[in-house]
């Protein structure tokens, strides 16, 4: 096949992707679509009648809410990472996947910036937590983590949206030629006057590599700013200098999860076996591997320090609680998925087996929220007083705003796999056309 | 482009364009190119120099980074309410929100910055556009003096099609 054939069967199964949906895209768009009207419905609720439909009691004022917070911020970081930091290292296979990343990146930033706003009480007044000049000369609190939360997810929200269109002017581009009424419009304007010439991929080329450069550092310091929201306090279980990396692992685990979860259905229902291939999703699943044990590692030394405590304290207390107590099939399910999960993935037969690693992939998001849960939530039901013990259970309420946000996320990500390109068209040409010139010397050699 | 008189040609294989554009240049023609992904041979012939992007985007940085300074320094010390016995102007938290503002004003500069780049480069460059360039196909355009030259060079290098720019 030469370089131009390549080319052209890259577009079509592209284009493909934005063809008539079938039945099976509606009822998932439904389902998606009510989820997050019901979990709007629920929020109703506690916006219009109170916080008595929530579990939330002192001591444990923080619950589902912020624990979904925490989950969606985690699920964003894969998208930087592979886009950026797998940019900046030149891993090739980076390529067909980066865009469904990036692409999941952007929503699950959306959808975890509604919790924190969710979470405030009174919504209608979230411009407080911006700085704006005001007649009481009343500034915010610079010292305090929850706006560092608040410039950490903009920032991050502003330049992963920004991230993800820069990559889709081209490829908005070559769709543009073929597509016509409102898709045509559409493309034009995303390609944002791009005509391919040399002039503008000198500048695009360099621009892209800053982006990267400037998303990289990002992703770490986001999570590692939602880490500080627990570790800066006394709380037994948080305040710990472990928390940033052990979030910041914690987040890309769940991230490249989350991708596989995505990319092994979307890649048979959208018929993108041929672009990604069994080697893209065994090159995630060690992605996979690598933070579950990093995760594994974190978990080990919080348990080992916690332990090493004579008996009577509070940080002992507090794990003995989490394994021991009310919580703690929480705890043995987060370990068996975000230990046991990665760990099977190390059977290059499992790994390979797209069924085992999407189930595997399935639990590793499962036990990433409740590993949330389990930080958010344990400790403030153990905390150092034990006359304040008391344990939260969520309302249904909570477990509909939960659900609600998985509904939300999909309902963005399949609207959004029909108005963008799933992978990077420019780069896969790249990339199919070094394939070709090193087939044409290859044949060019044994014919000599 | 005075004097200059450019053909166009399009090249179905970036070798054969990248072959074309050295030959090209060797002969003295300015040669431009479209083509619907950076092929590294296609821009190694063309030998531009590196964009200075990085002369926008770097202070760009610094400027979200003196912002960040300024909105933290300066409202505390508008409005200086003690909060949890810390200072004022406590400068470890300050740094993360400066962190912040360094890479938003930097990457939204930078956005700016390719913006009037590839906005520009599209006025400049259209005569070398080519619908089919974004899509599989590497446009090539000659500038010079004696076109002939220009046309055998091309379809000697296997143009598929050349043409009056």
């Amino acid at each position: 096949m030469t370089a131009s054939d390549s080319f052209r069967s890259i577009e079509e199964t592209v284009r493909a992707t934005h063809g008539r949906p079938g039945l099976a895209y509606w009822l998932g768009l439904a389902l998606a679509g009510g989820l997050a009207a019901f979990g709007g419905w629920a929020y109703s609720l506690i916006v219009r009648t109170g916080l008595h439909w929530t579990g939330l009691q002192r001591p444990g004022m923080w619950g589902n809410l912020i624990t979904d917070f925490v989950f969606w911020v985690g699920i964003a970081h894969s998208g930087t990472l592979i886009s950026a930091i797998l940019y900046l290292f030149r891993a090739r296979f980076r390529t067909a996947v980066y865009r469904v990343a990036e692409m999941m990146t952007v929503f699950a930033v959306m959808t975890a910036g509604l919790y924190p706003i969710l979470h405030l009480g009174r919504p209608w007044f979230a411009y407080w937590l911006f700085p704006y000049p005001n007649q009481r000369e009343l500034w915010m609190n610079f010292r305090s983590p929850l706006i560092w939360d608040v410039f950490a997810v903009s920032t991050y929200l502003i330049v992963s949206t920004v991230f993800l269109l820069v990559g889709v002017a081209p490829d908005a581009a070559a769709l543009r030629g073929r597509a016509t009424g409102w898709r045509r419009r559409l493309y034009s304007f995303l390609a944002f006057g791009w005509h391919g010439t040399d002039e503008q991929w000198r500048h695009y080329t360099r621009a892209y590599l800053f982006f990267a450069a400037f998303a990289t550092p990002l992703v770490v310091s986001v999570h590692s700013v939602v880490s500080w929201d627990f570790a800066v306090s006394v709380l037994p279980g948080w305040h710990s200098t472990l928390f940033p990396p052990y979030f910041v692992a914690g987040a890309i685990l769940s991230g490249v999860a989350m991708v596989i979860t995505i990319l092994v259905p979307l890649r048979r229902a959208f018929r993108l076996e041929d672009l990604i291939t069994p080697r893209h999703l065994d090159m995630l699943a060690r992605l996979v591997i690598l933070t579950g044990l990093i995760v594994t590692y974190s978990y080990a030394t919080e348990i080992l320090l916690a332990a090493q405590e004579p008996a009577s304290d509070p940080e002992r207390s507090t794990f003995l609680y989490r394994m021991t107590g009310p919580y703690a099939p929480v705890f043995w399910t987060m370990i068996a998925c975000n230990c046991g999960g990665p760990i099977l993935l190390l059977s290059r037969r499992v790994r390979r087996s797209t069924p085992a690693l999407l189930v595997i992939c399935v639990a590793i998001n499962v036990g990433m929220w409740l590993e949330r849960f389990n930080i958010v939530v344990t400790s403030l039901s153990h905390d150092r007083l034990p006359f304040d013990w008391r344990v939260y259970v969520p309302t249904w309420v909570e477990w509909a705003v939960t659900f609600g946000a998985f509904g939300w996320f999909f309902f963005l990500f399949l609207v959004g796999l029909k108005l963008l390109p799933p992978v990077s068209i420019a780069e896969l040409k790249e990339e199919a056309a070094h394939l070709a010139a090193h087939a044409g010397a290859e044949e060019a050699s044994r014919g000599r | 482009m005075a004097g200059e008189r450019p053909v166009v040609a399009t090249f179905a294989a970036p070798a054969d364009a990248a072959r074309a554009i050295g030959a090209l240049r060797a002969a003295g023609f300015r040669v431009e190119a479209a083509m619907p992904a950076p092929f590294p041979e296609v821009v190694a012939a063309l030998g531009r120099p590196r964009s200075r992007l990085g002369l926008v985007t770097f202070p760009g940085a610094i400027a979200g980074l003196v912002a960040g300074t300024a909105l933290t320094v300066g409202t505390s010390v508008a409005w200086p309410l003690v909060t949890g016995g810390k200072p004022i102007v406590s400068i470890p938290p300050f740094v993360i929100v400066i962190f912040e503002l360094t890479v938003l004003v930097g990457a939204l500069v930078n956005l700016a910055a390719v913006a009037v780049g590839s906005l520009g480069g599209a006025r400049r460059e259209a005569a070398v556009s080519r619908p089919r360039a974004v899509e599989d196909r590497v446009a090539v355009l000659a500038a010079g003096a004696d076109r002939e030259a220009a046309r055998r060079i091309l379809r000697e290098a296997g143009a598929e099609e050349v043409a009056d720019a």
